[in-house]
């Protein structure tokens, strides 16, 4: 028995990790993936940390992060969460607040939006890296040049909406991607306190924009007749991966796909709905953020800076896509008609709101619009009453 | 039943469905049970008048109808008509909510079902005439009287079987379908031209685009080296050899059971190397899909170990229970039952906390310890089950000869306990195959997913459903478990019915 | 051989010894850990040596211990049979269990869990004794709502960290219960849980209307139906099937079997693309037959529908296999005796058996209606618990059964991390499961001949 501990002991001892190694958790794949590794070994070489890459899936980040992180089960670092994810975090404890770690030079050089996304009861809370929002994406087979006002949209999207091709689709029931109709007819999700923070006890969401944005939502199914049921966000995505379909609703991350599928395809902001002011998306920021837990946080924040410096957001871009926040990187990538179409669509839209309440908020939001556009019958008022009705209950605490 | 008790009950069925729609039909309301209208509106006066009603007329019934039971007459009637008049509203309800308007791009044949309807009459006419023109000549050559309806009956089973077969199997022929597809979509929406009607509704799939890439990604980047080439090379031969072992055993032949016995053994054996000695550096492709074959022996390694690790536990705790009669068996036996009730993946945190405590989070040990708990339970019972069904007399025989307990336990009932190991191992091994949640929680990184894990992340992408790998992955995920269901399908038949179900 | 102390007595002294024995066992394991852990510490490995070696150690003890314990009390090898099982049951599932148990009475949740809150960080910067002086306005800075008395901070500087509870504040001036042993840099807020009673199972009675009560009659229908239904199929199949005429009955056999062979995390998916309503394959083989499209996953109704029917589908299989086992056992002289007296196949079939069915049966059929009852990935991979019923809380939609309600309180982002309320919904469902087993116990009798020995 002893000779066994022992054995399992030296063994034990022998796996022992060399000191400085830090662990990232990332979402990425493919060659977003590949970018990580390579500035990991790059890293690597140049300091001698050990950078170790381990992929996690996006939707199991955020509880495993909270879980594990105070039971030193976690990364170091994550590459990279969504902004909105950034005041639960904050709040459970395991986000260290990077704001003692970050330079004016650099605070400066990123867009504003992505600062204050990352920004949570004053403190900065991750290191952010690119934006996105969802945008116009048309066919150029289809649509020649992106129609500007409503009724040209219309006219387009109901020309292609055949037994066999559609004119537009999006995921309807998505509170995500139909907060730019709400801002449109005047809605918002938090209203701002006179600091500028967000105030959780106005819900913008209801009332008549909320009636007139849902009744829109309804007439997109049920009066244009362009959404017809059963379009989730893999129908609509795959119709035009089939070339059927003239124009989507959707963000950056599709485009490698649609370019796979060598698709011809432009990109534009949507034209605002009738009666309403100018459509403009939720703007999501995606940062790197550190554990607070972290035994060598010196060393992952260092990584983290690497990470988000201009010429690697550049290279970042180049590997998937995505949208930089950094002004240098953005000015370099100018002439690139993605990255110019959807920084127009970013700034027309509002960061998604990243307090802790907004996890009250998407539930019964996505359940409301799910039950406005089930039957022609539904009571817009009443169901978008209801819902306003719910969520301040829980963000109340009632 | 009476004549008289057939009137009643025709009569309270009439004046039932009168009241019924008296009631409904004044109100304006679809067709409901009386009940379930009380209880869903909290219409208690309803509801409650409903059955004292049902029990008046019982009352009386019994008086008026002596020779039947009245009270159950009168209950039985107004059930049935209070579940038929459920179901004819709910029918009503269901066919309200389906919009007149056919599927985008679907073909659409109204009164369809009559030509399917007018089918199958046609092929029963047939078998039918087949039938009786096969009896009656095979009556009239051999001269016996055989009577027609056993074969015809036959034929109607066959064609039932037929339907079911296809029914069932439809749903798989899909996902086996989309494996083939490298275009990755969950739905074709392009117009197909066909001259067969079936694929131009997109009912078949029209199989344009065959190729093997979906396949090709799972492997993409897998270095194997040569000597597990070789060990795969020999696996596969001991199962084959096994197989035709198991064949030649049929007829008899106990040299023949031994050896299927050792290539067996082999077989599991030569699949344990594999299993133990492929590591995660051998998978060097770029996507997330090209380590299926790493979740695939991680699979194996946790529900196998955990299989062993359940035979291990319940052996002999299911032999006490069934054999000693301590103080305090039985309570403990409750116990056991008990425990096993409370659903067991709802203490998520707890089990996380505790295996983050024994730093035994990220590591397969954690998780098949993890699971460990929920066959404990079920295979004593099980294992108790068998070992009662087995008798005493060998124990008891060998006890004379001076045996221990431990002695016997070990000499004569555990090699008499084959099959229930058998069945303990694959109820665990089933159960955790496509197990995700737990995973999910105890493992981190794609290098040590499991089966289940994968394959659920392929659908639950953040903004991708990669369909295509999905289908891929299950064809070739679900392998292993449908080989181990076929092979060992009589283990899995006795070991419900004689251990699980006693009589 | 040996005597049993009898009765309660045996019991209670048995247990006491066990008892004793792992305890003592996992303490003198403890205490080997801890000596190997200041070892390697020692030895240059700061974070010493994994925890699970305590388990070890322990059972290295325990053996042993066992040993002697034996031969002083030899009755006591009789519980050593069930100890692996029991210190197994103890560890992984005991334990765990009085863990949720005890959470179910707490307000924990994600955003309570006895962490500090980040987003409160405050620079330290005086420190005198037990009294330390932050940066800014503690109230607001720290987020402490009326005053930070009473609350617990975390100070953390120097590598070092450590919980304080605040007992008196002026200005910018906290004074905590004691000095801190290392030079605090910042400061933060812990966010506390709390014992709170009997709260979260009065939320779950208060909003029965909008929760427990759809879902528990939900619940039942689901559990009944499925049991009902693949009962009747699988019956049929059994019965047609068990005819030895019959060509190809292997083959029949062999091929339905599959959907219960396949992994539910691929069928159940698989459905869910085949039941989509524009574009799913069986609306548009449905539209061959001139039946509108159906919405078989968006309306409330129709996905009650269309999770009974996929049940079915993965059900019946088991059913048919089981009724082949039960019907293999009626011995054939039973129907020959039968027919010698002149009955006729009905006349065989009513009285011989469905009578012998019915015992088989009964058993088979509340273990089903158990397992059903808790059928957590039909409902949570098809429907997730939806659609939508408008009034009903975000976690207990229309197909929502108890046990998913409960798993999207505690894990999903529908229910926010609400461990506690989680950990109460289950102990709900716990009692529910042991109601009904005592009844199906009480009508199968599985325990009554256990008791009588």
């Amino acid at each position: 028995m002893k000779k066994l501990l022992m054995a399992a002991l030296v063994l034990v001892v022998g796996l022992a990790a060399a000191a400085g190694e830090i662990t990232v958790w990332t979402h990425f794949g493919g060659p977003e993936l590949e970018f990580l590794k390579t500035q990991a070994q790059r890293y690597e070489k140049a300091t001698g940390v050990k950078v170790q890459v381990v992929e996690v899936p996006f939707n199991d980040i955020k509880q495993k992060f909270i879980l594990g992180a105070p039971q030193g089960e976690a990364a170091d670092l994550v590459v990279t969460v969504p902004h909105d994810w950034v005041g639960e975090m904050a709040a459970t404890g395991v986000l260290e607040p990077v704001g003692k770690y970050a330079t004016s030079d650099y605070l400066s050089g990123l867009m504003p939006v992505a600062v204050d996304a990352f920004s949570f009861g004053g403190r900065l809370f991750g290191l952010p890296m690119n934006a996105e929002s969802v945008a116009l994406i048309y066919n150029k087979d289809m649509v020649k040049t992106p129609p500007a006002t409503w009724d040209e949209f219309l006219a387009l999207a109901q020309k292609y909406t055949t037994g066999d091709t559609f004119g537009f689709l999006y995921d309807l029931g998505n509170p995500y991607f139909n907060y730019g109709w709400f801002k449109a007819y005047g809605g918002y999700v938090f209203g701002k306190n006179a600091d500028g923070s967000l105030n959780p006890y106005d819900l913008g969401l209801g009332g008549e924009p909320g009636y007139k944005a849902g009744q829109f939502i309804k007439d997109l199914r049920y009066k244009y007749e362009l959404i017809p049921e059963g379009v989730d966000y893999g129908v609509a995505d795959g119709a035009f991966k089939d070339g059927v379909l003239a124009m989507i609703l959707n963000g950056p991350w599709a485009l490698g796909d649609y370019k796979k599928a060598g698709l011809n395809f432009g990109i534009a902001p949507l034209p605002a709905p009738p009666g309403g002011k100018a459509w403009g998306p939720f703007v999501g920021v995606q940062g790197v953020v550190v554990n607070a837990y972290s035994n060598n946080k010196v060393a992952a924040v260092n990584f983290a800076k690497t990470l988000v410096r201009p010429e690697n957001q550049v290279a970042f871009n180049r590997a998937g896509g995505r949208i930089p926040v950094s002004l240098a990187a953005l000015e370099k990538l100018g002439d690139d008609p993605v990255v110019e179409g959807f920084s127009t669509t970013i700034a027309l839209g509002d960061p998604m709101p990243n307090i802790p309440e907004m996890g009250k908020v998407w539930s019964p939001w996505g359940n409301a619009l799910s039950l406005i556009i089930r039957d022609a019958g539904s009571n817009v008022r009443e169901i978008i009453d209801g819902m306003a009705a719910e969520i301040m209950k829980a963000i109340k605490g009632e | 039943m009476s004549r008289r008790g057939w009137a009643a009950f025709a009569g309270l069925l009439l004046a039932y469905l009168a009241a019924r729609r008296g009631f409904f039909a004044g109100r304006g309301l679809r067709p409901n049970s009386f009940l379930v209208y009380g209880l869903e509106r909290g219409d208690w006066f309803v509801a409650l008048g409903f059955v004292l009603v049902a029990a008046a007329l019982g009352y009386g019934l019994r008086r008026l109808l002596d020779e039947t039971d009245g009270l159950r007459l009168a209950l039985w009637t107004l059930g049935l008509a209070e579940l038929a008049a459920y179901t004819w509203g709910l029918s009503l309800e269901l066919a309200s909510r389906v919009q007149p308007k056919p599927a985008f791009g679907a073909v659409f044949i109204p009164g369809g079902w009559r030509y399917v309807l007018a089918g199958y009459a046609v092929a029963v006419v047939t078998l039918f005439v087949y039938s009786w023109l096969v009896i009656k000549i095979g009556n009239r050559l051999s001269g016996r009287r055989r009577p027609v309806w056993p074969l015809f009956g036959q034929g109607l089973t066959h064609l039932l079987m037929w339907t079911l077969v296809i029914l069932v199997y439809y749903p798989v022929l899909q996902v086996v379908s989309a494996s083939f597809d490298p275009r990755n979509n969950l739905f074709s929406f392009r117009k197909v031209e066909s001259s067969w009607l079936l694929v131009r509704a997109k009912v078949l799939p029209a199989l344009d685009h065959v190729s093997w890439a979906n396949y090709a990604k799972l492997v993409d980047g897998v270095v194997i080296y040569p000597w597990q080439w070789a060990v795969l090379l020999l696996a596969v031969l001991l199962l084959l050899a096994a197989l035709l072992l198991a064949w030649l055993g049929r007829r008899g032949g106990e040299v023949y059971r031994v050896w299927h016995g050792r290539a067996l053994f082999g077989f599991a054996a030569t699949l344990f190397v594999l299993v133990v000695f492929l590591s995660p550096d051998q998978f060097t492709g770029v996507g997330t899909e090209s380590k299926f074959l790493l979740w695939v022996r991680n699979t194996l390694l946790v529900s196998g170990s955990s299989g062993l690790l359940a035979i291990a536990l319940t052996a002999t705790a299911g032999y006490a229970f069934a054999r000693f009669s301590f103080p305090g068996r039985y309570p403990t036996l409750l116990t056991f039952i008990f425990i096993q009730m409370f659903p067991g993946f709802l203490a998520l945190v707890a089990i996380y906390y505790l295996l983050s405590w024994l730093d035994l989070l990220g590591t397969f040990t954690g998780l098949l310890l993890a699971y460990s708990g929920g066959i404990i339970s079920f295979g004593s019972w099980v294992y108790k089950g068998y070992v009662e069904s087995l008798g005493r007399s060998l124990e008891e025989a060998a006890y004379i000869d001076g045996a221990t307990r431990w002695q016997a336990f070990t000499r004569i009932v555990l090699p008499l306990s084959a099959p229930m190991f058998v069945f303990i191992f694959l109820l665990q091994f089933v159960g955790t195959y496509s197990e995700f949640i737990m995973a999910n929680l105890v493992l981190t990184g794609v290098d040590k997913w499991t089966v289940g894990l994968g394959l659920y992340s392929f659908t639950t992408g953040q903004f991708s459903t990669k369909w295509g790998l999905f289908a891929a992955a299950s064809v070739l995920g679900s392998l292993p478990i449908l080989l181990i269901f076929y092979g060992f399908q009589q283990y899995f038949v006795s070991g419900y019915t004689a251990g699980a179900v006693k009589e | 051989m040996y005597r049993h102390p009898p009765g309660l007595r045996g019991y209670v002294v048995a247990i006491t010894l066990l008892g004793g024995a792992l305890v003592f066992a996992f303490a003198a394991g403890s205490a080997l850990f801890w000596v190997l852990e200041t070892a390697a510490v020692a030895a240059g490995r700061p974070e010493g040596v994994p925890n699970w070696l305590i388990l070890i150690a322990s059972a290295a003890f325990l053996l042993p211990f066992l040993f002697f314990l034996a031969r002083t009390f030899p009755f006591l090898t009789d519980w050593y049979y069930l100890l692996p099982a029991i210190v197994f049951l103890l560890v992984f599932t005991v334990y765990p269990i009085a863990l949720t148990v005890y959470l179910a009475f707490t307000d924990y949740s994600g955003m309570r869990n006895g962490l500090p809150d980040r987003s409160t960080e405050t620079a330290v910067v005086a420190v005198v004794g037990p009294r330390i002086t932050l940066a800014a306005d503690p109230v607001e800075s720290l987020g402490c709502g009326e005053s930070c008395v009473g609350q617990e901070l975390e100070l953390v500087g120097g590598g070092h960290c450590g919980r304080f509870r605040v007992v008196a504040g002026a200005g910018k001036t906290l004074t905590l219960d004691r000095a801190p042993s290392f030079e605090p840099e910042y400061a933060y807020r812990v966010n506390a849980f709390h014992f709170v009673g009997f709260k979260n199972f009065v939320f779950i009675f208060k909003n029965a209307s909008r929760a427990l009560w759809p879902v528990f009659v939900w619940n039942v229908v689901f559990a009944a139906f499925t049991v009902l239904s693949t009962a009747l199929v699988g019956l049929l199949l059994g019965v047609l099937l068990n005819n030895k005429e019959l060509k190809l009955r292997n083959l029949y056999r062999t091929l339905l079997i599959i959907s219960w062979a396949l992994p539910g995390v691929i069928s159940i998916q698989m459905w869910v693309a085949l039941l989509n309503k524009q574009f799913g394959a069986i609306n548009r083989l449905l539209g061959l037959l001139g039946i509108y499209p159906i919405p078989w996953l968006l309306d409330p109704l129709w996905a009650k529908v269309a999770v009974l029917l996929v049940n079915l589908w993965l059900g019946f299989p088991y059913m048919m296999t089981a009724t082949l086992g039960a019907l293999s056992t009626i011995p054939d002289e039973l129907y020959e005796a039968a027919k010698v007296d002149g009955a006729s196949g009905l006349d065989a079939f009513q009285f011989i058996t469905l009578p012998l069915l019915k015992t088989a049966f009964v058993p088979i059929l509340l273990a089903s209606f158990a397992f059903n009852f808790n059928n957590f990935n039909v409902i949570y991979l098809l429907t997730g618990g939806g659609p939508a019923v408008e009034g009903q809380l975000s976690t207990a939609q229309a197909t929502d059964i108890l046990i998913s309600w409960a798993y999207k309180t505690a894990f999903r982002s529908e229910g926010q991390s609400a461990y506690g309320l989680g950990a109460a919904i289950s102990l709900v469902i716990f009692v529910l499961t042991v109601g009904i087993s005592l009844a199906n116990f009480r009508v199968s009798g599985a325990l009554r001949e256990e008791g009588r020995r």
